[in-house]
């Protein structure tokens, strides 16, 4: 017997599941990604250096930035070219800015509801009107950075290798760090609604991040290992656009809880001491922590946010872009999207055109461990639930990955 | 009361984005929904809901068989219906990429077998007729507020038929194109975006698709006198669309 999971709903993208039943056992689940696949690395080929961050951030909308930041990385590498510390803290600003969006999105619009036993968060919004705008009031202040460092709430093109088409004013970064201290009371509530959702899915036994808190120069894993992204296979399947992921063969996580397992001791003090609080439910690796742990990355989103907006104020913008001279070169851009580690790979030739192209997004990294998820709980919960409920309970398993389907079917090693 | 009209949200192949532009509104959204009601939208209900829709908003390229048929479905359930960004109206980037579709997918899946039947990324508009074309990537949420705003009180929106350089008059943006000789498409792209590449000093890249009746020709060979190659102007006018000069 199979039981199909339709459409999965109030996820960014398309994907479906089955769950094969045989003599009342739950043998095995597969994650169907059917979104059609889109082919980023193919049409990046051939082109001009300089192009190609603005076309890499339309493999997704909610993370853009962390699309186009480790595009320009990637490239920046592979010239060797430096940028100064204004630039860094910039680039940090617009992708914390990215995490208190898309996070706001899928805590408040995509998750929260099944908390209150909702469909949606309009739906929601008739008895809980409050919750919901607060997290739209963190999305908008999160769009709202975007917006002035990106260039757009979407698909912006400010962010450039070497620097910036624009750089923001000082009355702007005044704003940031005013409106965002206003906010951390508003992500501290969705840390404590979220902490009292029950563990669901697998525990997840290996976690993957890059080094810094958002970006780095390579990976590492919950063991200690340091490495690069080539030591992760990937594999084809016939039942779905999106390649699996596994390290030394096994399923990992990335993701909010991987940070803050792995890079725990970066965060800021009030998202510290909620992690310290919250430490013995994140600890023992159930992926649907991953919403709770997303809260508590607001308030650190928060906190820093009005930390860089404050730094830049003291000293100064200068608002000048390092010049690039193209050569030949290969460099990899590790960042940290909202969902996980991102990886953009590329070589470029003499004439500044891209040669190679290699994309890894979060959500095809965790494809194995949603897969693996959904079979833990559906052996857990088989027969124990109305098939409805059952269904439904799966669909949580997904959503606490907060997929990001469409920037999964394209992983290709070229 | 006045019965609110029904609205669907269909999300083919894409990036997501202008399905949630539609949440970016903010507290328009508040505003759509004192007129619609919403009965289909997958990223952001779990409810679905059959029956006849008063409109259908479609989102991505037909990429697909999947696709292709929740397209159909989408025409035949709705009265009026939007082809919402550049996906939708032009193709957008997934169409622009170059090669045969077993090709591709031999180089990226290592197998030239197409079990999970993926088709040429296309446009909507070239599978379904459409009742207005709404292109960006993404589209400007502003202009799709009004255009639902518009429909909901019983007038036909019009489309914007100027180009990103009018904008740029308006918002008394630098021209990037004649001052610091920086290659742009506002001479020959739709208008209705506000011009937010050129705000940032940059050049306007194409992304809401070619301006019927611009001089394509001359906006060509003006890119060639800053330097471009052929090859690099071709490319820069097929990401959104298929330009025909």
């Amino acid at each position: 017997m199979i039981i199909e999971i339709g459409e999965f709903t109030r996820v960014e993208g398309n994907g479906r599941a089955e769950v094969i039943v045989e003599d009342g056992e739950v043998r095995k689940v597969k994650l169907k990604i059917i979104e059609g696949p889109r082919f980023f690395e193919l049409l990046t080929l051939g082109r001009h250096f300089y192009d190609v961050p603005d076309l890499e951030a339309r493999i997704c909308a909610i993370c853009y930035l962390a699309h186009s930041t480790a595009s320009v990385m990637a490239i920046e590498r592979a010239f060797d070219v430096e940028v100064p510390e204004e630039i860094q803290l910039l680039r940090e600003l617009g992708l914390l800015g990215e995490f208190l969006e898309s996070h706001a999105l899928h805590l408040y619009l995509l998750a929260m509801p099944d908390l209150f036993g909702y469909p949606d968060a309009i739906r929601m919004a008739t008895r809980h009107g409050e919750l919901v705008r607060e997290g739209l009031a963190i999305k908008a202040f999160g769009n709202y950075i975007r917006e002035l460092i990106g260039g757009r709430e979407i698909h912006g093109i400010n962010v450039k290798p070497g620097g910036f088409g624009r750089y923001p004013s000082v009355r702007e970064l005044e704003t940031i760090e005013r409106r965002s201290e206003s906010l951390i009371r508003f992500a501290r509530r969705a840390a404590s609604t979220f902490a009292s959702q029950e563990p669901m899915g697998a525990k997840a036994e290996l976690f993957v991040a890059t080094d810094g808190y958002l970006f780095g120069d390579e990976l590492v894993a919950s063991d200690g290992e340091r490495f690069h992204y080539t030591e992760i296979e990937e594999h084809s399947l016939e039942y779905s656009f999106a390649k699996q992921s596994l390290y030394r063969g096994k399923p990992f996580f990335v993701g909010a809880l991987a940070r803050l397992i792995i890079k725990g001791d970066q965060l800021t003090p009030i998202a510290r001491k909620l992690l310290e609080e919250h430490w013995e439910k994140l600890s023992t690796g159930y992926v649907t922590y991953n919403n709770l742990a997303q809260a508590i990355e607001l308030v650190y989103a928060l906190e820093r946010v009005a930390e860089i907006a404050r730094t830049l104020l003291d000293r100064g913008i200068q608002g000048e872009n390092v010049p690039i001279e193209v050569r030949e070169g290969e460099g990899i851009g590790y960042v940290e999207a909202p969902r996980g580690v991102l990886v953009h790979h590329y070589r470029i030739d003499s004439g500044g055109r891209v040669t190679f192209s290699n994309i890894i997004t979060p959500t095809a990294f965790n494809h194995a461990m949603i897969e693996l998820s959904l079979f833990e709980e559906a052996k857990r919960r088989y027969g124990e639930l109305p098939e409805m409920e059952f269904v439904q309970r799966l669909e949580e398993v997904v959503r606490a990955f907060d997929p990001c389907i469409s920037c999964s079917v394209h992983v290709v090693r070229l | 009361m006045m019965e609110k009209l029904r609205l669907g949200v269909f999300e083919l192949t894409d990036c997501g984005g202008c399905a949630l532009n539609l949440l970016f509104l903010y507290e328009k959204f508040f505003d759509v929904l004192e007129f619609y009601e919403i009965t289909e939208f997958h990223m952001a209900t779990s409810i679905k809901e059959k029956g006849p829709l008063d409109i259908a908003l479609v989102t991505g390229t037909v990429s697909t068989q999947r696709d292709l048929d929740l397209l159909r479905e989408a025409r035949n359930r709705a009265k009026y219906l939007i082809a919402l960004g550049t996906c939708a109206t032009h193709g957008s980037l997934q169409a622009s990429v170059e090669g045969r579709i077993r090709d591709r997918l031999e180089r990226v899946y290592g197998t030239r077998a197409n079990p999970m039947k993926a088709l040429e990324s296309k446009p909507v508009t070239d599978y379904v007729p459409v009742d207005y074309a709404l292109p960006g990537c993404p589209y400007d949420k502003e202009e799709l507020f009004q255009v639902l705003m518009e429909i909901a009180k019983g007038v036909e929106p019009v489309r914007k038929d100027y180009p990103v350089c009018l904008e740029c008059k308006l918002n008394e943006y630098e021209c990037v194109f004649l001052k610091r000789n920086i290659p742009c498409l506002g001479p020959v792209t739709y208008g209705g975006c506000n011009a937010p590449c050129v705000r940032s000093g940059l050049g306007c890249i194409g992304c809401r698709g070619p301006l019927p009746g611009a001089n394509l020709p001359g906006h060509v060979e003006v890119l060639r006198s800053l330097g471009l190659d052929d090859e690099e102007i071709a490319r820069k006018l097929r990401t959104f669309a298929r330009w025909e000069p």
